[in-house]
C-alpha cells in the first residue's frame, strides 16, 4: 500500500489479487445478494484507492481493509433497517445454553448437502456472529484481528465466534 | 488469544463453491487505481528528484569546491615558482609606454636633464609631434614584447634621447637657460657631470645619449614617487645595476632607499655579495 501511495500501480494490483476473493465473499455472505455485495465491494476498493496518500502502517493491511469493510457494512445495515447485531452481554448469555453439537454421520459423507446446510445456517446467524465466523474462515484472522476489524473487544469477538460455531454445528447435526 | 478453528466446519465451508466478483468490477477497480496512480506519476518523478537531489547537489558542491581549490592552489604555487621570471618577462611590456615620462614628470625636478628644459612639454606631446619617431617607438615596443624575453627598457632609451635631441633642435628657444648657439652636445655636456665617471659594463653597450637618459631617468625615478613605482617594474638585475651605479656616484642615501625598496619588492631575491 505504501508503494501504491508512491505511484506504483502494480503494487495495488498485487494487493487486489490477494484480497479480492475473501473480501467479496465476506461481503456477499453478510449482505446476502450479489448486487449489493458488488456495490459494497467496489465502493470498498475505491476507498482503498483514495486512501493511498493517507495510509500509515499501524496494523496489517488485512485488518485495515476489513475494518473498512465492516464500517461499510454498518452503513449498509443502517440504510436497510438491519440492526441485528447482538450486544456483548446477549451473546455471552446465549452462549451459556448452547449444546456441543455433533455433525451427523450422513452429512460427513455427503459433502454437497453439508455445504448447503452450512450456508443455510450461516445465513440465519445474526450478522455479528456470521461476520466473526466468515472473517475467520475467509481471511484467517485471529480473534484480536477480528476484534480490531469489527471494533469490539477480543472477548466479544471470541464470544461471537464461539456462538456462531455452536449454532452451525447444531444445524448440521439435527437432521440428515 | 488464539481460538482454535473448527476444522470440520472449515472443511465444509471451503467445499462451498466460492463466488467471485464479476470481471467488470475487477476492471473498474483496477482501471480506477491505475488512473489515480498515473495521475501521481509526476509526483513519482518528483520523488526521484527529491531522492537524488540532495546527493547530487552535495556531489556537485564538492566537485566545484575541489576544482576551485585545485585551481587556486596550482595558480599560487605556479606564481611562487615563477615569480622572478614572470616579472622579468611580463612587466617591461607594461612599462614601455610610461618609460619616456620619466624625463619630465610635471612638477618633478629632474636635476640632470630637466633643469635646462624645464618649460618644455612632456615627451608624450613631443612624440605626438613627431609621427616618424612615434612609429619607430611602436616598432621598438613590438620588438621588446613578451615573447622575446628581452627587457624592452634598453632599446627604449635611445629613442627617447633622440626625441629630446630633436626637440632641442626644433625649439631651442624653449630651453631658456641655454643660449641659442648651444647645441645638443653642449646640453649633454651639462648633463654629463651628473653621470657616474665609470659606467657599468651593461651601460657601455648603450649609446652615450641613451646612457645619459637612462641615468637621468633613474635619478628622476628616485626623486619622483611615481617614477619610483615605475622603477619597481625593472628587472631585479637591472635594478641592482642601477643601485651599483648610485653607490659608485656616492649617493648612499639613495642606495639605502633603493636597496630597501628592492628587498621589499623581491624579498626572496638573494642579493649579490657587494650589495649586502
Amino acid at each position: 500500500m505504501l508503494r501504491y501511495g508512491k505511484g506504483d500501480a502494480g503494487a495495488f494490483e498485487a494487493l487486489y489479487r490477494r484480497h479480492r476473493l475473501p473480501l467479496y465473499r465476506f461481503l456477499l455472505r453478510q449482505v446476502g445478494n450479489a448486487e449489493s455485495a458488488e456495490e459494497l465491494f467496489q465502493d470498498l476498493w475505491m476507498r482503498v484507492v483514495n486512501s493511498r496518500g493517507r495510509y500509515e502502517v499501524r496494523a496489517k493491511f488485512t485488518s485495515w481493509v476489513y475494518a473498512i469493510a465492516h464500517n461499510r457494512l454498518m452503513d449498509f445495515y443502517r440504510a436497510n433497517g438491519r440492526a441485528s447485531f447482538l450486544s456483548h452481554e446477549e451473546s455471552e448469555s446465549v452462549l451459556e445454553d448452547l449444546p456441543a453439537g455433533e455433525i451427523a454421520a450422513d452429512l460427513r459423507l455427503d459433502r454437497k448437502r453439508a455445504v448447503e446446510r452450512l450456508l443455510a445456517a450461516l445465513g440465519e446467524l445474526p450478522d455479528a456472529q456470521r461476520e466473526a465466523f466468515v472473517l475467520q474462515q475467509e481471511s484467517e484472522l485471529s480473534i484480536e484481528e477480528i476484534a480490531a476489524a469489527t471494533g469490539v473487544s477480543p472477548e466479544t469477538a471470541k464470544s461471537r465466534l464461539r456462538y456462531a460455531v455452536a449454532k452451525l454445528r447444531a444445524s448440521l447435526g439435527k437432521k440428515s | 488469544m488464539i481460538e482454535r478453528r473448527d476444522d470440520e466446519l472449515s472443511r465444509i465451508y471451503r467445499d462451498a463453491e466460492g463466488p467471485r466478483p464479476p470481471q467488470r468490477v475487477d476492471d473498474n477497480i483496477l482501471a480506477a487505481s491505475q488512473r489515480v496512480a498515473g495521475a501521481r506519476r509526476r509526483p513519482a518523478g518528483f520523488g526521484f528528484a527529491r531522492r537524488w537531489g540532495t546527493p547530487v547537489a552535495l556531489a556537485a558542491t564538492v566537485l566545484v569546491t575541489f576544482t576551485l581549490a585545485l585551481m587556486v592552489f596550482e595558480r599560487e604555487s605556479g606564481l611562487d615558482a615563477m615569480a622572478p621570471e614572470a616579472r622579468r618577462t611580463d612587466r617591461p611590456a607594461k612599462v614601455l609606454p610610461a618609460e619616456p615620462q620619466r624625463t619630465d614628470q610635471p612638477g618633478t625636478p629632474s636635476p640632470a636633464v630637466l633643469r635646462p628644459i624645464a618649460p618644455a612639454p612632456p615627451i608624450s606631446q613631443a612624440l605626438q609631434r613627431d609621427p616618424v619617431e612615434q612609429g619607430r617607438g611602436e616598432s621598438t615596443v613590438s620588438r621588446g614584447g613578451l615573447g622575446t624575453g628581452q627587457p624592452a627598457f634598453v632599446p627604449e632609451v635611445p629613442r627617447a634621447s633622440e626625441v629630446l635631441r630633436k626637440r632641442e633642435e626644433a625649439k631651442p628657444a624653449l630651453a631658456a637657460p641655454v643660449p641659442d648657439a648651444q647645441s645638443a652636445p653642449e646640453f649633454r655636456q651639462q648633463a654629463r657631470p651628473m653621470q657616474a665617471p665609470a659606467a657599468a659594463p651593461a651601460a657601455g653597450a648603450l649609446s652615450e645619449s641613451g646612457a645619459t637618459f637612462q641615468r637621468s631617468g633613474v635619478t628622476a625615478a628616485i626623486a619622483n614617487p611615481l617614477a619610483v613605482s615605475e622603477a619597481k617594474e625593472r628587472t631585479p638585475e637591472k635594478w641592482l645595476e642601477d643601485i651599483r651605479k648610485l653607490r659608485t656616484e656616492g649617493k648612499m642615501t639613495e642606495v639605502e632607499r633603493e636597496l630597501a625598496e628592492f628587498r621589499k619588492r623581491y624579498p626572496d631575491y638573494i642579493l649579490p655579495e657587494d650589495l649586502r
